[in-house]
Parts: C-alpha cells; structure tokens; sequence
C-alpha cells in the first residue's frame, strides 16, 4: 500500500470565514446574497461557476460539494451548489446559479468537483437545466427517450412516454478506441446476483479485466422527491424517507428529514426523545451493517456462505428490538416533527434486558466475524489492495460514511455536525487507512461496536430517566407552515453516509422543492475509480464494500 | 485383498447368473454396470436435494428442508418432479448439437471414472467394474473429460457470462490438472503400480502401531503433504470453494451453466455431484486405504461409501467457510505454488524410496 496518508487540514482551510469575508473573496463574482438557514448563500451568474467554485474550493477550503439542487421559479430556474468542508462540515456555503427561464443554461462544476458530473446529470433529467462544458450531459434517472422533464413547471404528465429497448445497439461502437480492439462488452445487470437491486453496470472487459465500467441507475426512480413535495410536512412526508434506504435503516433516514423540517420550523426537540432518538438511530445503523457484512460475505464467498446467516441472525435480533419500539420491522415511521411516536415500550425493564442482551452477545459475534471473515487469509488476499479509492478522489466524489472513512476521509456528522444525543456520548469515528474493500468492511464492523456503545450509554441514560420528564414530543402545530421563501439543508449521518435535504418553504404546508442528497448515489458514483483495471471479482467485490441500496440512489 | 483372489463384479454376475461365453461377459458387464452406476446416482439424488441442503443448513444455523415426510426426505421425490417438470428453455442461437451434448457429457465422464474404482466388498460382492493395469490413469483421463463438457457449455450458450465460465474452466484445470497427477505419481512411486487394486493393497500394511491400534499405512498418513496437496488440487479440479470460480455465482452470475434450465440443468448438477463422488473416491483409494477400515473385509463396501460422504461434507464445509479466490490468484496458485510443490513433493518421495526400497 503506498497511498500516502490523508492530507493533514491546511490551516487556512479551516479557518472559518465570515460570510462578508467570502463575499470580499469572490468580489465581483458575487451578484446577490440569498441566504439559507444553513448557510450564506451567493448569488452568481451561471457563466461563472467554475471560477467561483474554484476560488471557494482552493482558497476557502470549501472541499465537499455536497450535493446541487435544481429547482425553478415562477421567473427562473436555479442551481444551488451546497459547499461544506471535509474538516468541519458546519462551515456551509451555498452558491445560487440562476438561469433564464426560456433558455435555462449554466456552466457544469464538474471541472472542479468531479461528484457535479452525476449531480447535474441528474438536475438536467428531472428539471431540465442544460449544463455547458458537461462532459457527458444525457439522463440519469429517466430512459434516454423521455419527454419532457417532470419536475419543471410546464411538465405534461398526461403525455404518453415510450421508452424503446434499443435491443441491437452496440455500445462498444461509438465509445472505443480502436477497431481492432478485442475487449468485450457486457452488461452486468440489472438483473444479476452481485448488483444487490436493479443497478445495470455497462462494463467492458479486457479477458477478465476491466477496461471500463459506466453505472446506469434510475431502475428504481420511484419520484421519491415529487411524493415529499406533495405531502405536507406535519404528518405525509415522514413516512417516505423509510422507502430510501429500506434496509433497516429508517430511523436514520426518517432523522434526516426531522432535522432538516424541526430546523426549518424551528422546532425543539425535548432531551429525552433525542436519547431515544440516538438509540434507535444507532440500532438502524447495527442492522444496515450487519446486512452490508452479510451482503459483502455474499459476494466475495459466493453463496452458501455461514457468514451470510451468522450476520442476519445478529441482525435479526437488533430487528426485534426496533420492532419492540417502534412497532414495525422495516418501514418504522417512528419520528415525529418535535420528537417520536410513542414512548419505549412496557414494562421497560423487559426492553432494557433484552437490548442489554443484544449487547452483551455482540462482541462475541463481532469477533466470530473477525474469525471467520477478516482474519481468513484468501479474505484478505481478495480484498486488501483491491477497489482503491484515494482520500483525495474520495472527496472529489463526495464519497460518505464509511466508504470515506475506510479512505481515511475523518468526517462524520455526528461528530462534526452533531445533533441528537451524540455530543454528549462517549463514543468513537471510526477510521481506516486502508483506502480498499478491506478497509471498508472494516469500518463497517467497527463502527456497529462503537454503534452498541451508544446504545449502551442510551439504555443507561433511558432508565434513570426521572418519571415525570419523559416528554416525547414538543409541542408543534397542527398545520406547520415555515416562512416563505424559507431555503435550508440539513444532513445527518446515515447507515452511509451523509443523508441531507433541502427544502424551501413557500409559505404553505408543504415544502416548494423537496431534494434528497443520497450518499449512496455519490458513492456508487467512485465505482468507476476503483473498478478500472481491477478483475470482474474486484468489481463485485468494490460495489459490495460500497454498500448501495438502490432504492436510495434512483430515489 | 489380493489382487488375483478376488473376483471383480461382472465375473461375480456372469458366474452367478450362469452367463458363458462373449455374450454372457457382455451381459454381465453391463449388468454390473448399470448397479454401480444406480448406486452412485442414489448417491447424488440424496445429496442434491437433501443432504446438501441438510448440511449447509447445519453449517448456516438453519433447519432446511424438514416438512416433507420424516427428516423431510421426501423432498427428494418432490424435487424430483419439481426440476424435471420445468420448462426446457433453448435460447436463441445456441449452438445446437454442443449445447444438449454438454450437459451429458459431463455426467458421463464422472460415471466413466467409476468403472475403475475398487469401491470394496458387500457380503460376496465386489464392487469393482474393471481393474485394468493402468487404472489410476484412465480415471484422471476419464475426469478430465468434464472440463471439455464445460468448455462446450460456456461456448456453445451464446452468452457472455458463460463464455467466461467456460474459459475460467479451461484455465483453471490446465492450473491443477498437472499438480494433481503429479501427487498422484508419488503415490505411484510408493505402491510400485497404476492398477487400482494394486494401490489399495500396498496401504494394507501396518505402519506402526499405537496403544494397541494398528496405524495402517494409508497414504494420507505415509505422505500428509501430498495428501493436502492431492486434496486441494481435488477442489479445484472438481470446481468447489475455494476454487468454485467457472460457476462463481454473485460474479457471473452461474458461468457456464447460466443458460440451462430444467433436465438440463439437472444432469448438470448431477455431474456435478457425480464428479464430487469421484473426487472423494480417488482420493479414498489413493490416500485413504480404498475400502479398508475396522470390521470383516465384506463389509468394506460401507467404509468406502463413509470416505466418499466425508469429502463430500469436506467440500460442503470448505463453500460455507471459504472465501472464492479470484482467477488469477487461482491461476498464480496453481503453477506458481502447487506446481512446484508437486514436483518436489514427487522429487522427494522418489529419493526416499529410492533410499529405502
């Protein structure tokens, strides 16, 4: 391994800038202000994108793009570029793009972040802003043939859209070098045993090597964001973030959208729910990985594997605990505006033990994995060295969780950003140099022991808790209805990676632009980085360490 | 169990039946046959459907099948009818002839290599078919006929994954097609024969004796090193973990056997199966004594069919342990590691007896 350790933070790059400060920086690149409730925001012209990015990424420290929202108005459309940095994700900076409504362009920012490429791919598709000096502008979530692009305003849904099999293209013909060239094109998906869910990878292969890998996505495009813009935001929205990452991670994701909407009403949320929250959340995250070990066993051991079992048993019982608490086992819909649904459940007691136990079994399942998966010797030789992702490409792609922090990227929101309970915990991040598959599984599986100190701690706090201050929920009106023109983007850390949204308020009860900043979708995006050269194993092995859930990369 | 006293299976039928002449030979032969063959696919249609699912499920933490008929048994029958009731899919432009030969071939080669396997007595029978002098070569001649089988199917599929499959198949059989016969000639060093009978005889002797048990010479135990080799080159050879890499499900998808369905399919699982058993089975007469164990001589039968399940649970263990190796780990352990460990192995062996002998 000679990838050099990850960059130590440049002192000028975590000094925090006030907002005049950054608008002295940009001069006159700087057109308007627009403030978030997160962030100062700057209004610029959309030929100067990259210039401006550039200046707040190189001089500012702005390094993570974190996601770009398009959105349009009665009079314009609009991209907003949401900036944080890798060293302290509390500085924000949101950069507005506006563009002419009859001619919606602007300059593409995938010249300085390369995560921009599938960001604005995507605000092309679904809003139709085109971006200049984009490598590779065309649809990401929708078929190629699609009319029309269904978030802007004078979208038609009646009209009948057909999208054609184009059964006899041959996609080695426009995009190879040379005629002669032997390689062979094969689709791995989106039916396929490794792709964990209808994730179609174009590959094209050199023997068994990998020359080029091209991740199509969008099979399972559910208008996730479309369904949250119609629901209002008291009760019809929380429901959805379960759908994203359905693999047991609701809590986590339902945490998303409660902080982002609690922070835009401002709502309180009482200390006792916010333990209760941190618990549940963090038994999410126990299961989420224990299902990515099972899955990533799963493809590197072929199927019939123990360790696949093993992992869903532990799994299994972590179910039922959120199953106890929350009343469902998969879609738990279990956060409210201003707190949760109902209290732990009676007798107490018996739900303490019983986590207790969990607790108490977990290290020892935790090193029979060690035994049986990360201490196997033909398990490393697969995949230490394999599905290299440098730190430095990690953050050009906006990678997250623990598929930054297995680069050795330090970041993690619940640190960095707390919120909840976790500031006053004791606890760890959870890091590895390792940059490859093996590092990855590795942070996964650290961090359910540092996810079962939490809950430790938690249940500890829970059951001192004095009877007459167990206040679930604050108190928040019936209709909410933030202020008009309202804009802000929150994130939490989810099973992962980093799970944002954006809402702006219009002054009714139900948010104008609904966007979900998925990590799932900037992380699959590096796969192409760490996939190229490797063998097809190492590919299957590189999007198993990833931990996809498709469901939260097409939305 | 000398090599001229024991009369092999057919001489068995066509004296009891009375059958004289050429024909009675023939008759007898195919008679003989025909039981060897029923038995060792009794074998594979308990193991398919149920014992493997029964110890995977052992393995896993799991029940498995345990609803139909007593242990759940009867979902052997089920089975059964379950995969042979399935619709046979042709898919467009496979190459006809090569694409429904495949799937026979496979089997058949497996089978073929029983006919020279002295699988020991039950009561006055000798399960023996044919112990000709060069035995130990023709069942490494006959099992290599599979890889053919599989290059057939992965070529002839007109498909990408199994293409691929087929080729990792080819590659992965030239890498320990070579160490395996190697080992295997060390063996051939210390007994002095190919004949099969001959092998197992020469592990009847008492290697040493402790606390009263009598240690026999057993290859396994005259020669550990070349018995783990012997061992892992089997694997390969018969395609399990760590080395199931010409199917690697979750990579492409099953290689060479994605595009088949129905009876197809289940003469591809039953060769598989079958190959497994004839894995065991040359490694029980080379390694393991053949059918030597405690207890009369007749009822060696038993021992043999003990040794052939045990490494039929060894290969199930080794998938629900193990990690797959990628191809070209597999290709760089083949004739960098095995090959040369093989030879030494064989280097050494024919010193050491060269010394004694």
């Amino acid at each position: 391994m000679s990838l050099e350790a990850p960059d130590t933070p440049d002192t000028d790059a975590a000094d925090e800038h006030t907002p005049d400060e950054l608008a002295a920086l940009l001069g006159d690149l700087v057109v308007d202000r627009d403030d978030h409730l997160n962030a100062p925001g700057f209004v610029i012209r959309p030929d100067t994108v990259q210039e401006t990015l550039s200046v707040l990424k190189e001089q500012a420290g702005y390094d993570h793009l974190s996601v770009v929202t398009a959105q349009e108005y009665e009079n314009r459309y609009e991209s907003i570029y949401h900036l944080k940095k890798f060293d302290d994700p509390t500085q924000e900076v949101s950069v507005v793009v506006p563009a002419d409504t009859d001619d919606p362009v602007s300059e593409s920012a995938e010249p300085v972040f390369r995560t921009a490429d599938w960001h604005e791919r995507e605000a092309y598709d679904l809003m139709g802003i085109e971006y200049d000096d984009h490598p590779d502008l065309r649809r990401i979530l929708l078929p190629e043939t699609w009319q029309g692009h269904p978030l802007s305003m004078d979208y038609d849904k009646d009209r009948p859209q057909i999208a054609t099999l184009p059964e006899h293209a041959n996609p080695l013909e426009d995009h190879h070098k040379d005629a002669k060239s032997d390689t062979m094109f094969l689709n791995i998906g989106p039916h396929h045993p490794a792709t964990h869910g209808v994730l179609h990878l174009k590959t094209t292969l050199d023997g068994e090597q990998v020359v080029d890998v091209e991740p199509d996505i969008g099979y399972l495009h559910r208008c996730e964001e479309q369904m949250a813009q119609n629901g209002t935001y008291r009760h019809q929205i929380m429901p959805y973030p379960d759908r994203w990452d359905y693999i047991s991670a609701g809590l986590l994701n339902e945490w998303a959208y409660a902080r982002a909407a609690e922070d835009l009403a401002d709502i309180e949320v009482p200390e006792y729910a916010q333990v209760i929250r941190t618990m549940g959340a963090e038994m999410c995250r126990i299961a989420a990985h224990m299902l990515a070990l099972a899955t990533f066993a799963l493809d590197v051991n072929g199927d019939f594997t123990a360790t696949f079992m093993y992992a869903i048993n532990d799994r299994e019982r972590v179910q039922n605990l959120l199953e106890d608490l929350t009343g469902q086992r998969l879609m738990f819909n279990y956060f409210r505006l201003g707190g949760v649904v109902w209290d732990l459940p009676k007798p107490r007691e018996e739900f303490f033990s019983k986590t207790r136990d969990f607790l108490d079994q977990l290290p020892g399942s935790i090193e029979e994995y060690h035994n049986l998966v990360t201490a196997n010797e033909i398990f490393q030789m697969r995949t230490i060295d394999t599905g290299i992702l440098p730190p430095d490409v990690a953050k050009d792609y906006g990678a997250t969780g623990p598929v930054a922090r297995g680069s050795g990227v330090d970041y993690d929101l619940r640190r960095d950003d707390p919120y909840g309970y976790y500031d006053e915990l004791d606890w760890d991040v959870v890091t590895e140099a390792g940059c490859d598959n093996y590092s990855r599984l590795l942070v996964r599986m650290r961090e359910v022991e540092e996810s079962a100190k939490i809950i430790g701690q938690c249940v500890d706090l829970l059951e001192d808790w004095p009877e007459d201050e167990r206040t679930i929920q604050a108190n928040v009106p019936r209709t909410l209805r933030p202020d008009d023109d309202a804009e802000i983007y929150r994130a939490v850390e989810a099973a992962k990676g980093e799970l944002g949204i954006y809402m702006r308020a219009d002054g009714t009860d139900k948010p104008a632009r609904f966007k979900i900043r998925s990590p799932c979708f900037s992380n699959l995006q590096t796969l192409p980085e760490m996939a190229n050269g490797e063998y097809i194993p190492d590919v299957i092995a590189a999007l198993g360490s990833l931990d996809i859930v498709l469901g939260e990369v097409d939305r | 169990m000398g090599t001229a006293s024991v009369q092999l299976f057919p001489e068995f039928i066509a004296e009891t039946l009375g059958l004289p002449g050429v024909i009675g030979e023939v008759v007898a032969a195919l008679i003989a046959a025909a039981v060897v063959g029923n038995v060792v696919l009794a074998f594979t249609g308990v193991a398919g459907p149920w014992a493997k699912r029964k110890i995977t499920a052992a393995f896993t933490d799991r029940i498995a099948v345990n609803r139909v008929g007593p242990f759940g048994l009867l979902i052997i029958p089920a089975s059964a009818v379950q995969l042979l009731a399935k619709e046979l899919i042709v898919p467009e432009g496979v190459d006809r002839p090569t694409w429904d030969l495949a799937p026979i071939v496979l089997p058949a080669s497996a089978l073929l290599g029983f006919s020279v396997i002295p699988m020991g007595r039950l009561g006055p029978i000798n399960f023996h078919l044919a112990d000709p002098e060069v035995g130990l070569a023709l069942v490494f001649a006959f099992a290599s006929i599979a890889s053919v089988s599989l290059v057939m199917a992965g070529y002839a599929s007109n498909n990408k994954y199994s293409m691929l499959g087929g080729l990792r198949a080819v590659a992965q059989n030239l890498a320990y097609e070579i160490p395996l016969i190697v080992t295997a000639m060390s063996v051939v060093i210390f007994a002095g024969t190919l004949r099969m009978s001959g092998i197992v005889a020469a592990q009847e002797t008492v290697l040493f004796s402790v606390a009263g048990f009598d240690i026999p010479s057993w290859y396994a135990f005259v020669n550990p090193f070349a018995f783990v080799l012997f061992l892992t080159a089997n694997m390969a050879e018969i395609g399990r973990n760590p080395f199931d890499i010409p199917e690697a499900p979750t990579e492409i998808v099953a290689g060479y056997q994605t595009e088949y369905s129905s009876a197809y399919f289940v003469l591809f699982y039953l060769g598989e199966f079958v190959h497994v058993f004839l894995g065991g089975a040359i490694i029980a007469v080379t390694f393991l004594g053949g059918a030597a164990g405690p207890g009369p001589e007749s009822i060696g039968f038993l021992w043999f069919v003990v040794k052939i399940w045990g490494f039929f649970l060894f290969t199930q263990w080794a998938r629900s342990a193990l990690p797959r190796v990628r191809i070209d780990q597999l290709i760089e352990i083949g004739w960098k590691g095995m090959l040369v460990l093989s030879f030494a192995n064989l280097v050494l062996t024919a010193v050491i007896v060269g010394v004694i002998a």
